[in-house]
């Protein structure tokens, strides 16, 4: 390629990418003078070959395909619950074999972590008298289940499926945000992004050969599979969703055609001598694995909430006497509480004896007074969180706040310092991204999935980029105005 | 197969299916009713009544226009097209995941274009073509269905609600018709039951409308016939069982039996004395109680150990 100044020279000048300008943040695609980076190089060439109304043509395109195919979403706060297609952005987010190496090491990492700490927390609780995290933090977390002390689940593995959510800063280090342990969704738009996308850019497609993704569902599958109780040979699996009014229906419909498993519903359950059972039009059939996505508080209305429909009375009887297995396991949740995520650092040192691959971002834990008085002195510097919240919920970022809002929140702090983290704003990586009838650069997330079977960790290259479609925004949740992109993960 | 699934399948079908033959229904009664307008009215009450739906004391200046808006817009009621279409999506919905990509998309985009719609969108000249759309995108429902989904149980379910709302909506077409009907009267029944072909092709010299009447109640080959609907359902229900044919394994069975053997052995003779609309009552009646006594044994609510 010959050098070109700026992204024109040499390409047609009614092209999209004219005026794309790289944000004051660190561009994945761009280098600091302007170039594609090697690897957005073969995209820059394609993306300037096409004009905008062609580029809108293809949106218009994609965004058809996506509503007939139902790949939609429903956004709580909205009344009407409407189903909203996942705006889909079609300009591919590139991450190169190294740097996918880097994550996928530090992701692996992280989760053995993780499991062991669950393993511990609510065994042994070696951590615990080992002083290594505070033991009122983790008693204290709303996710945190009693009732599973004790309780192992085969193999060991409690986080059968994780999504870990890394960002990049302003000097492109990718730096874990979040942990979900629990029920993590976002794979069906990976999938269905894939699918969309090679029928828009077929050629540009066969160019980068990323590696595939849907082999997800099957290697899913096998990770479900080796998590049946030991006693069964070839176990039947089931996915438990919380019916069709949940905002990742779509996704547990995907996941269960793809796997060829059973999608089934509370009211589809019963259980008998700690035995489940599905019922079917030829009587009862037993179920050794549920991929439940349906959370702690509503699986078993005779343990947890006792007003929940969406479970099953006896759920957890069943899993207690091993004759269920549960995935993910049931108190997983204490693992990606946000009061606990400042010390995974010190847990990866602890259980594995290793240094952490992928950093956290700096927390500063509201429970301690320096901290917190610290915290509510630069409240416009920080991003509050609620510890027990996620999807962009329940959020305050300090630049994009009013003084009410930081006065409402500092109250909330001051009254259960637990329920806060903070952490500096921290500007994250900008993709260029449709908008409107051109290109610019919107901010990004990237959500790869892991898959644990005892100490064995898969991480499908089948990871989940989302974008904050508003200028300027770096809340990426789909709740919250997020688009996602899809992730082309090259092989060596 | 999950009884739930197992359900919402069987009223996926039927609803599509109903939508379909009231899209019909409605097409040919629009066109017959601009050829003979001066029973313009009778042929909109029969719609009604086929339909299901009460017509209106005053059908106000256009019958044409206020039936369209009950029978086929009305969302307030669950008989209408656009209602039926709405309620086969939000089936479609609870059993994607056994849904092949084409079927699932295929009830999606009836419904998103049905949802688009409004009587204003379609215009007095647009409602044809409009229903046209609406007929194809359901037999290409039925279509899809066939050649996409593994013929199971799943797929028996299916074939039980589509064979049941089309048995039911024959026997309602049948019901409608009085001895002293013209002959417009009944091309517009063989219209609404897609059998004009198939009745010229079967009785290639017959102008007789009871000879027409008792082709769509007893041919045992035309699939919107009342007894190969029956017999579909029959066959649907021993394979689901297991029970060898001309027996039976629970009542729905039995009543399935017994229909398929009152219109095995009725001929035409038989349709005069009782008179076709009393005959197609009764059958009715006996497809309707069969409807309930299939949901009782496959789709209870807590079942039996």
């Amino acid at each position: 390629m010959e050098r070109p100044d700026g992204f024109g020279t040499g390409l047609k000048m009614s092209s999209i990418l004219d005026r794309y300008a790289p944000a004051p943040a660190f561009d994945e695609f761009a280098e600091a003078d302007g170039r594609p980076r090697p690897h957005y190089e073969a995209l820059a060439a394609t993306l300037a070959g096409i004009s905008a109304a062609d580029f809108r043509h293809r949106v218009t395109t994609v965004n058809g395909v996506l509503l007939q195919r139902g790949v939609t979403f429903t956004v709580y706060a909205d009344a009407r619950g409407t189903e909203r297609i996942l705006p889909f952005d079609l300009i591919p987010r590139i991450i190169d074999a190294a740097e996918w190496a880097h994550i996928s090491r530090g992701v692996t990492q992280r989760v053995l972590a993780l499991n062991a700490f669950l393993k511990d927390v609510y065994g042994e609780a070696k951590v615990l008298r080992d002083g290594i995290i505070p033991r009122t933090l983790v008693y204290s977390s709303e996710h945190y289940e009693r009732e599973a002390i004790g309780v192992r689940p085969p193999h060991d593995t409690y986080i059968h499926v994780s999504g870990i959510d890394i960002i990049r800063d302003a000097q492109g280090e990718y730096l874990v945000l979040e942990d979900n342990v629990r029920t993590p969704s976002g794979i069906s738009y990976v999938l269905e992004n894939r699918d969309v996308l090679k029928r828009a850019f077929p050629r540009l497609f066969e160019q980068y050969d990323p590696l595939p993704v849907d082999d997800y569902p099957q290697r899913l599958r096998s990770a479900l599979t080796a998590a049946a109780p030991p006693s069964v040979g070839d176990p039947t699996i089931a996915i438990l969703t919380p019916g069709i009014y949940n905002s990742a229906y779509f996704e547990h419909t995907l996941l269960a055609r793809r796997m060829g498993v059973e999608l089934v519903e509370g009211s589809d359950l019963i259980v008998r001598d700690n035995i489940v059972y599905m019922k079917t039009t030829r009587g009862l059939q037993r179920v050794d694995v549920l991929y439940r996505r349906v959370d702690d508080d509503y699986i078993d209305p005779l343990y947890f909430r006792a007003d929940s429909t969406l479970g099953v009375s006896g759920l957890f009887d069943a899993y207690r006497s091993g004759n269920v297995t549960l995935a993910n396991a049931v108190g997983t949740g204490v693992a990606d509480d946000k009061a606990i995520y400042p010390y995974v650092p010190a847990l990866i040192r602890y259980y594995l004896g290793e240094e952490p691959v992928l950093h956290n971002v700096e927390t500063f834990d509201c429970s301690d007074p320096a901290q917190r008085s610290h915290v509510l002195s630069n409240m416009r510097d920080l991003v509050v969180k609620r510890t027990g919240a996620s999807g962009g919920y329940g959020m305050l970022i300090g630049s994009h706040s009013s003084a009410d809002e930081r006065a409402e929140f500092a109250d909330a702090i001051n009254a259960n310092p637990r329920d806060f983290i903070a952490q500096p704003i921290i500007t994250l990586s900008a993709h260029p991204t449709v908008v409107d009838d051109t290109i610019g650069p919107r901010h990004i997330d990237l959500r790869p999935f892991a898959l644990l079977s005892g100490d064995t960790v898969d991480v499908p290259a089948a990871a989940f980029t989302r974008v904050a479609l508003r200028e300027g925004s770096l809340v990426v949740n789909s709740s919250q105005g997020g688009g996602s992109k899809d992730t082309w993960i090259l092989a060596d | 197969m999950l009884s739930r699934v197992a359900e919402s399948l069987y009223w996926m079908a039927r609803n599509v299916e109903r939508a379909e033959d009231l899209a019909r229904l409605i097409d040919v009664t629009a066109m017959r009713a601009v050829d003979h307008a001066d029973d313009a009215g009778d042929r909109w009450l029969s719609a009604y009544h086929i339909a299901g739906i009460d017509p209106p004391d005053d059908h106000g200046r256009s019958a044409r226009s206020t039936a369209l808006e009950a029978i086929v817009f009305n969302t307030d009621s669950r008989l209408s097209v656009a209602a039926c279409v709405r309620i086969a999506r939000q089936n479609a919905v609870g059993v994607r995941a056994e849904l092949t990509t084409e079927v699932w998309e295929c009830v999606n985009g009836l419904y998103l274009f049905v949802e688009a719609q409004s009587p204003r969108a379609v215009g007095p000249d647009g409602v044809s073509t409009f229903l046209r759309s609406i007929r194809d995108t359901a037999q290409a429902f039925g279509g899809l269905c066939d050649a996409t989904l593994a013929h199971d149980d799943a797929w028996e379910f299916l074939r039980i609600g589509r064979s049941i709302e089309r048995a039911r909506m024959t026997s309602r077409v049948l019901r409608e018709v009085r001895d002293d009907d013209g002959p417009h009267v009944w091309q517009l029944v063989l219209e609404a039951c897609c059998a004009t072909a198939p009745f010229a092709r079967a009785r290639s010299q017959s102008s007789d409308p009871a000879e027409a009447l008792a082709f769509l109640a007893l041919s045992p080959v035309f699939p919107r016939s009342l007894r190969f609907c029956a017999r579909q359902v029959d066959r649907a229900l021993h394979r689901l069982s297991g029970a060898p044919t001309g027996t039976f394994a629970d009542a729905s069975e039995r009543a399935s039996g017994r229909i398929c053997a009152s219109l095995d052995f009725a001929g035409q003779a038989d349709l005069a004395r009782e008179g076709t609309s009393a005959f197609a009552d009764r059958i009715g009646a006996q497809i309707d109680e069969l409807g309930a006594s299939i949901v009782s044994s496959y789709f209870p609510r807590v079942p039996v150990r």
